[in-house]
């Protein structure tokens, strides 16, 4: 019996919804990309214009990704607690609510109904829809940890990043009549997600199946993901102010961003090596390298978006040239790839042989897939930065004019669209491979 | 590393951070009142910021930096443009791009005064000197002034011109440098130029600008002065 619990269940309709909106996140992305290389034209500009269609790219990304999370929590949390979900019934309620949301408000984009604020573009009462499947997610996992009666750190990490990241939306529902103060608070929502509240979900998932895989102790992985927790929020929480450069807020932000958010890297190097630490010590012999390499493949593509690519231009000095342009753009990419994207496809890896009921599953065609979406990423990271360089230059330090700067990377946006399709490629056999698993070969076994 | 450590690391590290992060988000909101110039906040500055909710303007160009970077950032529009050029370019947005296209937006002529009077208001914003190809604009049309040419400098700078044309090397690149403009052309070339751009230049592009016949006077003797 591979599924302890029955109701460990609910988590595959998430699974396939998510991988869904991936795909069609990714196409959307690439149709971004032809909107910045070729002319389009002006009847089509009207009727679909550039920001309606990159609203729905974000907004898919932060849906599918949400709703991975929730997946893998379903999941995972009847084994933590050794008990089944408090009410499968109310888990696909929550399913069917958000999706009908997330669905509603993007034929609401094309229509052009949004509050026209960046990432978080669905309307009024749509947003407080959001809000009220995201009460009933944290009401049934609450429920669940609450009557198993033992906690642990995985399961408090997991959870305190639930109520944290649901807690943040909610600054995200006033209306802000002075703008700084708007943007000051959107970045309680952003930053503190993706810098807080989401690295405590990576985190506590990231922990709950290395312990799963390698069998590590425990206690050894405990005691490091207190100090990775602690790092993240020491870094994290003050680090938002590296947001709060430039947006009419007082000076002292680019010191006190500037200090902090130039210690983010340290905490996921400290993922990295304790990834790598628990897998090379491994005790059990989980059969397959797909799952390990997608762990450490993660954790070092965690980094480099993440921390390398961050910290390249989180100083103010940089930062002042660098801001707002396509630079911020190869870091989102690669960043959100590395911490999220994989995070999310490794626990379907990790899940999704357990829900068809394979012990082991013929492993060729997700590895290709990995290693194709991850170098292709890879290279949009580079070809981006290549793009933000050159507008940095042009527009901010020669001083030229913006479309000056924009027929000088008008080329590399040009590669970023076949990039884009390959990137697709990647992902369809990903979203292919995982609806599809089939048993591991008899001889590949041990291949 | 002992256990106990690793969670003093932990509650530590989070109480301070969160602690220095809400002392100085308090002391932002006394702070930003004026680096912001709240004080100016009008009903129709915030009735424009709807506008610029409401049609999705944030999805192709920054503000402040943040948003899409689609289209150039608005944070200093203000000073480029001024309140005609923005007009001007939001009612017929094919005017004036070339292969990076803007859509139609039906605004009606109450949200296009309130749009323009939010982005004036956010040029004013301290933003410690961002974003850094603006900086040179600060100032722009009090100099030409101080020049003493004439009070058509200030018209120059309000209608939008310097969007496209140059003075002493400040300004768009679309149209032609106008700093010597008055050794080229005589007041009456540039009078007929401003009535109708095309009367003089059949494949002209520039939008006929929004002026009196007064103000036109006055734009056409400061440019017919620039020798």
């Amino acid at each position: 019996m591979l599924l302890a619990y029955s109701s460990q269940r609910v988590a595959y309709p998430y699974f396939l919804v998510a991988l869904l909106l991936f795909l069609l996140q990714v196409v959307v992305g690439t149709w971004l990309a032809l909107s910045y290389a070729v002319t389009m034209p002006q009847w089509l500009v009207d009727i679909l214009p550039f920001s309606t269609t990159r609203a729905i790219h974000t907004n898919l990304l932060v849906l599918w990704l949400l709703l991975g999370f929730m997946g893998t929590t379903y999941f995972m949390i009847p084994e933590e607690t050794e008990r089944e979900i408090f009410s499968p019934l109310l888990a696909y309620l929550q399913l069917t609510l958000l999706v009908g949301t997330g669905v509603t408000a993007i034929v609401g984009f094309l229509l052009g109904w949004t509050k026209g604020k960046p990432l978080l573009e669905i309307p009024f009462p749509l947003d407080y829809l959001v809000v009220a499947g995201a009460l009933i997610f944290l009401f049934n996992v609450g429920m669940t940890v609450i009557q198993a009666k033992q906690w642990t750190l995985i399961q408090g990490s997991l959870f305190g990043g639930l109520v944290f990241l649901a807690v943040m939306y909610l600054f995200n529902l006033p209306f802000y009549a002075n703008l700084s103060i708007d943007w000051y608070y959107w970045w309680w929502v952003i930053h503190l997600w993706v810098e807080g509240a989401w690295e405590l979900v990576a985190a506590a998932l990231t922990a709950w199946i290395l312990i799963k895989i390698t069998n590590v102790p425990r206690e050894l992985v405990e005691k490091w993901l207190y100090v990775e927790l602690g790092l993240f929020l020491f870094t994290g929480i003050a680090g938002t102010g590296h947001h709060y450069y430039w947006l009419g807020a007082p000076k002292y932000w680019l010191w006190v961003g500037g200090f902090f958010s130039a210690l983010e890297p340290l905490p996921i190097l400290l993922m990295v090596l304790d990834a790598w630490h628990y897998i090379r010590n491994r005790r059990a012999g989980l059969n397959g390298r797909l799952i390990f390499t997608l762990a450490v493949g993660m954790s070092i593509l965690h980094f480099v978006g993440a921390g390398f690519w961050g910290f390249a231009h989180t100083l103010p000095q940089i930062n002042y040239y660098t801001h707002g342009s396509q630079v911020t753009v190869a870091h989102g990419h690669l960043a959100f790839f590395g911490a999220y994207v994989l995070l999310n496809i490794m626990s379907f890896y990790y899940a999704m042989p357990r829900l068809e009921g394979l012990a082991e599953f013929d492993e060729r065609r997700g590895t290709l897939a990995f290693w194709w979406m991850s170098i292709t990423m890879m290279l949009m990271t580079l070809a981006f930065s290549v793009a933000g360089v050159l507008q940095t230059y042009v527009e901010r330090v020669m001083g030229l004019g913006y479309m000056t700067a924009q027929a000088q990377m008008r080329f590399w946006f040009a590669i970023l669209v076949v990039l884009g399709l390959s990137l697709l490629g990647g992902v369809i056999l990903t979203v292919v491979d995982l609806l599809t698993l089939r048993p591991a070969l008899a001889g590949a076994k041990k291949a | 590393m002992t256990n106990k450590l690793a969670k003093l690391i932990f509650y530590l590290g989070t109480l301070i951070s969160l602690v220095l992060f809400l002392a100085l988000t308090f002391d932002t909101h006394r702070q930003i009142q004026t680096l912001t110039h709240a004080d100016q906040l009008s009903e129709q500055v915030v009735a424009g910021k709807r506008v610029w909710h409401k049609y999705n303007c944030n999805d192709c160009h920054t503000i402040l930096g943040f948003g899409s970077y689609y289209g150039p950032d608005m944070t200093k529009v203000y000073w480029r443009r001024g309140s005609e050029g923005i007009k001007a370019v939001i009612r017929s947005p094919e005017k004036f791009t070339t292969w990076r296209k803007m859509p139609r937006l039906p605004l009606t002529d109450k949200e296009l005064e309130d749009l323009v009077a939010f982005l004036q208001w956010t040029s004013e914003i301290d933003t410690q000197g961002w974003p850094p190809q603006d900086q040179k604009l600060r100032g722009a049309p009090g100099r030409a002034v101080t020049l003493g040419v004439s009070p058509g400098a200030v018209l120059f700078q309000e209608k939008g011109c310097f969007a496209c044309h140059r003075l002493y090397g400040t300004g768009g690149q679309q149209g032609p440098e106008l700093t010597h403009v008055g050794s080229r052309l005589s007041y009456e070339t540039i009078e007929k130029v401003l009535t109708d751009p095309r009367s003089t230049n059949p494949q002209a592009t520039m939008p006929p600008p929004m002026v009196s016949h007064e103000e036109r006077d006055r734009l056409a003797a400061f440019l017919a002065g620039m020798k």
